[in-house]
């Protein structure tokens, strides 16, 4: 290896030098270009993954495609062959290409590229975030003749170097939050160390590294190692690689000035740190070692229908706005279409030592992953990140067992990977050296997989993430089905144990045929609208689902479906209106979006940017701003009444604190707070609505991750009631000061391990809740009405702050909110995700103030009909994903007294002035 | 408006200390120095227009400060010692932890030996997390026993002060050798603290200058009336305003009000941290991108990445994070002139 120091007087006189060398080559390399001709063929891989292959139709595909090293000047012509599925191009940003269409299925393209600059340059299948997937690879043009790049010696000098003098080089690719690595030796012979692989040298190895990202940025650092900021003389550790697509190369010399080591390299993200986004750069002393690099997870390794079970194989998950399929195997379909009745694109199975690999492709929004529960004992849990980000991530597991994995911010987003052990007959639900058992996120630990608890998680687990399990009212008919594959699990009383713990399959449970029916409609008809979420609803005029379903309330008909598909409207979640009733404001949960939304016909008025992931927006009845809860992040937008941008945030945790990530605020009466629940710090979070923070009151006595997600406030503000997601309680908070008064345990009745209810909380009523979400009081003060995910509602009396009541709901029940009944009093609208039909409860039916004898006034289905007006066809999905629901008029107090007179005229002197009564 | 003297001066000292190893036998001279006369040389040279190696003794701890109220904490580091040649500067770092930690000016050819103590309070954070705080540097040179990180990473040690999850300390100590070819500004941060990944978001975070080896010491940043270290995070800047004369730093915390004479050049050390990516404006001011002659008036940058810039000051006006939403939260400070 040569080393020549070349030295700088001037830092001008360097840059004409290269100048002049640039102009030189430039000349010189044109006429000598060369053409380099390859066959590429996009395939899917074991996992479902996708990749480009070079060579014949036998090649296997790799991710990273194969790198294409070539010379400044020369051509680049690429015939791909498209086997994959789906659309597949050949995009280079930065290169000029002579076709930017993509072949079809079974199809071929020609792409013809100049490369005329030097540089590092990705190129990828510009499919609609498919790419991720693994449809991306390195073209590197170097210059013609001469060095091409230079490295920090340890002495301090820049050394440059020719080919000839690179010992090894590696294409490292940055997507989701995994690395994906290729080595090439000197003599260019290119070896796959595909996910998360540990990369070795010798000391003084020179060595070149080509950081390359696709989707969401990073930065790469590597330590203990320092190299040159591209084309300058200054030494960097660290280096941006920015949203989209982003290169950095660079040359070190292995070890130069700090010996050999296990050098961590790793995303400087601290999310995607978390996230696992990290490897080893072990550097061996000359003669103990010889810098071979360790392969990491592949997409052939050992997982189920892996072809090389020798491997550490690697499953996907794919992180979509679709719904049920939120962590979406790349592989679903197949593993749908499999003999054993999986209705669930969001299960992968794989053997011990392989890993999940997480891609945030197919998502408008933030998220985390994060473990909801694992097999007793395992290592590497709970899998979690500090803050919502856009990436991915990727984890190691080595305990067989079920894990789940949920996104904090979405909390019904589930993945699931069991690691199998292929030496017994069954999946392994649970850790078999532990019994089978699981542990879960909240703190529970040890949860036979046998127990009730288990089972129902199971049981959400296959409904969320199907479609078909879901209750369709339109149909009448109702089928639930489990997979019928064998399980282990721990023991009695659940399935038919045998000898080794083999038990019934899961589709023992299943529901065959059962009739449904929407039920009546309340006799006493509402006042106004009720305008529902229905947030998976998916239509033909766009990509992303959801709508917004609006119910006659003095009819009880679906009068309007708003599905705006001139904004692709992702996930609308939840709403409220403006002082004269004539605007809707809605969030879009998946994106990053808040639309106004003309009440009376339905159109766009504007679209918004509020920040990431927005969930829940109420005006201040003071004077008619905005507050959006940025779920994503840590703050409360204000859009200034009027107006139509942002104009502040309004900090939900002081400086430098782990973000709160508010999702379903309230405000006071008066519109001096905002009161939020932070479901990333498990507390209520206080606020002045100018800003200040008042008070910060942990929820669920400390149980970790106990998910406050909505609140609830009493008319006159006096006391704050936050349903607790994860935890299965009611925090009942002092409005004035923060103070906790009481936590309502929600599953006191329920016996986890046997299933019974009972009222063990003796309260005089058998209610539980289990997975509460909305909690809203009624305007005058009397009741909570709280609606759990579980398939309860249940009625708080906020005189004694007791359950007096449970009320059956459909499977995911959401969204709970109050509009005015004809004639006086209230009903409570209830939504459901699972099921299509809306659920109305009069929380008193008498009128006499006493809410123990709160019923289900009827129910209405949200599937559109012929006298629909509507501004999309419903194509899949019709009326589920009820989540935000809003009744116009908005009849709390403080807002009721704002509404015009055309509205206030519907209204009875009581409803008018709910607190005054 | 656009105001730029010179080069800035991080992406010099490469040529010069180029030109310096050709000069001088440095190696033989780290030798002399480390054998022992390091204490009479510097009182000697103290004040000679001349570059020598130092050694720097340095000793640190980790705290939890700033309860927000409601019982949420940070983490902070705090300098407790450092000598140079024997000399002790302490005076010029505040005597409470702040965020940033101490910013530690160095110069290639330097050593540094760091001690770290731990005085985090136990109960701190929850139970089964790793209680050790380490000190992982960038941009010197160090053997791996000095990396700051866990034995799951280094595969040696926990090499941090306190109950690492194998590997226990009451305190550590860090080599760094300030070699050739690292001037620049650096982080440094905790690489232990909860986990592997360590509590850098939570306030354990710092810097080191290292100024060229061919610049006159003491005074090598001569040239800068004020120098300010901005580290932008999540929601906001955590600055550190630096007295070229005194030394002295301060004006720590959130999105301070920076102050410089006017007509005078003043140094800007960005560094990011978190998990947001940032793009830094300082309104009406423009300068040059670090290695090139680019004038821009903005720079993306991202967690750990480092940019530094000089401008001569002129006007009063903002330095801002044009990120969405940490704009909007109001990720801004004052940079007065006067
Ligand atoms: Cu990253
Ligand atoms: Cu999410």
């Amino acid at each position: 290896m040569k080393e020549q120091i070349i030295k700088f007087n001037k830092h001008i006189a360097a840059m004409a030098v290269v100048m002049l060398f640039a102009v030189g080559f430039l000349s010189s390399s044109m006429a000598m270009a060369a053409v380099h001709s390859f066959n590429f063929t996009a395939k899917t891989l074991p996992n479902g993954q996708l990749g480009y292959a070079t060579g014949g139709s036998d090649a296997e595909a790799v991710i990273p495609g194969p790198a294409l090293f070539v010379k400044q000047g020369d051509t680049i012509q690429v015939t791909l062959t498209n086997s994959t599925a789906v659309d597949v191009g050949f995009n280079v940003p930065g290169l000029v290409n002579s076709n930017s269409a993509k072949a079809t299925p079974g199809q071929t393209q020609n792409y013809t590229l100049h490369a005329n600059k030097t540089g590092t340059y990705v190129y990828h299948g510009d499919n609609n975030g498919k790419e991720l997937l693994g449809l991306f690879g390195a073209i590197i043009v170097d210059k013609k003749n001469g060095p091409i790049d230079s490295f920090v010696n340890g002495d301090g000098s820049i050394v440059p170097v020719t080919q000839a003098d690179i010992d090894k080089q590696f294409v490292l690719f940055m997507v989701g939050s995994t690395f994906w690595g290729t080595e090439i030796s000197a003599d260019g012979v290119q070896k796959p160390l595909w996910a998360a692989p540990n990369l070795g040298a010798v000391e003084n190895d020179l060595v070149r590294f080509h950081v390359l990202a696709i989707g969401p940025g990073h930065t790469f650092h590597l330590h203990a190692h320092r190299w040159l900021k591209t084309d300058t003389a200054t030494v960097i550790d660290t280096k941006l690689l920015n949203d989209g697509t982003d290169t950095h190369s660079f040359t070190i010399k292995a070890g130069s000035g700090v010996g050999p080591g296990d050098w961590q390299f790793h995303c400087h993200l601290i999310a995607h740190m978390e996230a696992g986004m990290h490897g080893s750069f072990r550097v061996d002393a000359a003669g103990s070692g010889d810098g071979a690099s360790v392969v990491g997870a592949s997409p052939y390794g050992n997982i189920l229908l892996g072809a090389r079970p020798s491997e550490p194989g690697v499953v996907t998950l794919e992180v979509s706005d679709e719904p049920a399929s939120w962590f979406r195997s790349p592989r679903g379909d197949a593993i749908v279409g499999l003999p054993f009745d999986i209705k669930s694109k969001s299960l992968e199975v794989m053997y011990p030592g392989s890993s999940v690999n997480f891609v945030m492709s197919d998502t408008n929004g933030v998220h985390t992953i994060s473990s909801l529960l694992w097999p007793t004992g395992a290592h590497h849990m709970p899998f979690d990140q500090s803050a919502a980000y856009r990436g991915g991530g990727i984890v190691k597991l080595t305990t067989p067992g079920l894990y789940v994995f949920t996104c904090k911010v979405h909390p019904y987003m589930f993945g699931a990977v069991i690691v199998d052990d292929p030496e017994t007959e069954g999946l392994d639900l649970g850790n078999p050296a532990m019994d089978y058992k699981i542990d879960l996120v909240t703190g529970i630990t040890g949860l036979p997989t046998s127990s009730d608890l288990a089972v129902r998680l199971l049981r959400t687990f296959f409904v969320a993430t199907s479609p078909s399990n879901w209750q369709d009212y339109s149909t009448g008919i109702w089928n639930l089905k489990f997979p019928t594959l064998p399980v282990r699990i721990s023991g009695a009383p659940f399935g038919n144990i045998q000898d080794g713990g083999l038990a019934l399959a899961l589709s023992a449970l299943n529901v065959v045929d059962a009739p449904l029916a929407v039920g009546a409609a309340p006799e006493k008809p509402g006042v106004g609208e009720v305008w529902v979420n229905t947030q998976f609803e998916k239509t033909a005029g766009k990509y992303k689902p959801g709508t917004t379903t609006v119910v006659d309330t003095t009819n009880w008909t679906v009068k309007r479906k708003v599905a705006l598909p001139e904004i692709n409207n992702n996930n609308p979640h939840n709403m409220w209106t403006n002082r004269d009733q004539s605007v809707i404001y809605q969030t879009q949960w998946f994106d990053t979006k808040l639309s106004m939304i003309n009440r009376e016909t339905g159109a766009l008025i504007k679209n918004i940017t509020v920040g990431n992931t927005p969930s829940h927006v109420v005006t201040l009845p003071s004077n008619d701003d905005l507050t959006i809860a940025i779920n994503g992040e840590n703050g409360v937008a204000i859009i200034p009444a009027g107006t139509t941008s942002v104009s502040k945030m309004l900090p939900t945790q002081a400086h430098g604190h782990t973000s709160a990530n508010p999702h379903g605020h309230w405000v006071s009466a008066d519109g001096t707070k905002i009161v939020t629940p932070n479901i990333n710090t498990n507390d209520i979070g206080i606020y002045g609505a100018t800003g200040g923070i008042h008070a910060r009151t942990p929820t669920g006595n400390n149980a970790p991750g106990a998910h406050p997600i909505a609140i609830g406030m009493m008319p006159d503000s006096s006391k704050i009631y936050a349903a607790n997601l994860l935890h299965h309680s009611l925090s009942v908070v002092d409005g004035a000061n923060g103070a906790l008064l009481k936590t309502i345990n929600l599953i006191a009745d329920y016996n986890p391990i046997d299933g019974s209810f009972a009222d063990n909380d003796g309260n005089g009523a058998i209610a539980v809740g289990v997975l509460p979400i909305q909690s809203p009081v009624s305007p005058d003060g009397k009741a909570v009405v709280i609606a759990a995910t579980g398939g309860q509602i249940v009625i708080v009396d906020t005189k004694t702050d007791k359950i007096v009541k449970m009320l059956p709901c459909d499977p995911g029940c959401h969204g709970a909110n109050f509009g005015a009944k004809e004639g006086g009093g209230y009903y409570a609208y209830v939504t459901t995700k699972f099921g299509n039909r809306l659920t109305v409860v009069d929380i008193d039916p008498d009128n006499n103030g006493d809410i123990s004898d709160a019923h289900i006034a009827g129910y209405v289905s949200l599937v559109d009909t012929p006298s629909t007006a509507k501004d999309d066809t419903v194509s899949s999905l019709p009326g589920f994903g009820g989540q935000g629901v809003l009744a116009v008029p908005n009849v709390y107090n403080g807002w009721v007294q704002n509404l015009p007179d055309v509205w206030k005229s519907g209204l009875t002197a009581a409803q008018r002035n709910p607190v005054g009564h | 408006m656009s105001f730029q003297i010179n080069q800035s001066s991080c992406d010099m000292p490469l040529s010069q200390s180029a030109i310096e190893t050709t000069k001088i036998p440095y190696r033989s001279f780290c030798a002399r120095a480390a054998a022992g006369f390091v204490l009479a040389m510097s009182i000697s040279f103290i004040g000679a227009d001349k570059s020598y190696a130092a050694e720097h003794v340095i000793e640190m701890t980790a705290k939890d400060i700033s309860d927000d109220g409601f019982g949420n904490k940070l983490l902070a580091y705090q300098m407790l010692s450092h000598k140079i040649d024997g000399l002790d500067v302490t005076d010029r770092y505040s005597n409470a932890p702040t965020i940033p930690g101490p910013i530690i000016e160095l110069t290639e050819g330097d050593k540094v030996k760091l001690t770290l103590l731990n005085a985090i309070d136990p109960a701190y954070p929850v139970a089964g997390a790793s209680k050790q705080v380490s000190v992982h540097v960038h941009g010197v040179h160090y053997k791996i026993l000095s990396d700051g990180t866990l034995r799951v990473i280094n595969r040696k040690l926990d090499e941090g002060a306190g109950e690492g999850p194998e590997d226990t300390f009451a305190s550590y100590e860090y080599e760094w050798d300030v070699a050739p070819g690292t001037a620049g500004t650096w982080p440094y941060h905790d690489h232990n603290y909860e986990n592997h990944n360590g509590s850098e978001h939570k306030g354990l975070f710092g810097a080191i200058i290292v100024n060229p080896a061919a610049t006159p010491r003491p005074q090598n940043s001569y040239k800068f009336s004020k120098e300010y270290v901005l580290y932008l995070g999540d929601d906001a800047f955590w600055g550190v305003e630096i007295d070229s004369t005194t030394k002295k730093q301060t004006k720590h915390g959130v999105n301070p009000t920076l102050n410089a004479p006017k007509n005078t050049d003043v140094r800007f050390h960005l560094i990011a941290l978190g998990t947001d990516l940032h793009n830094f404006t300082l309104n009406n001011y423009k300068w040059f991108d670090p290695g090139t002659h680019n004038l821009i008036n903005q720079v993306a940058i991202g967690p750990l990445e480092k940019h530094v810039f000089v401008i001569r000051s002129k006007n009063s006006t903002q330095y801002v994070d044009n990120n969405f939403s940490n704009k909007l939260l109001g990720m801004k400070g004052r940079f007065i002139v006067d």
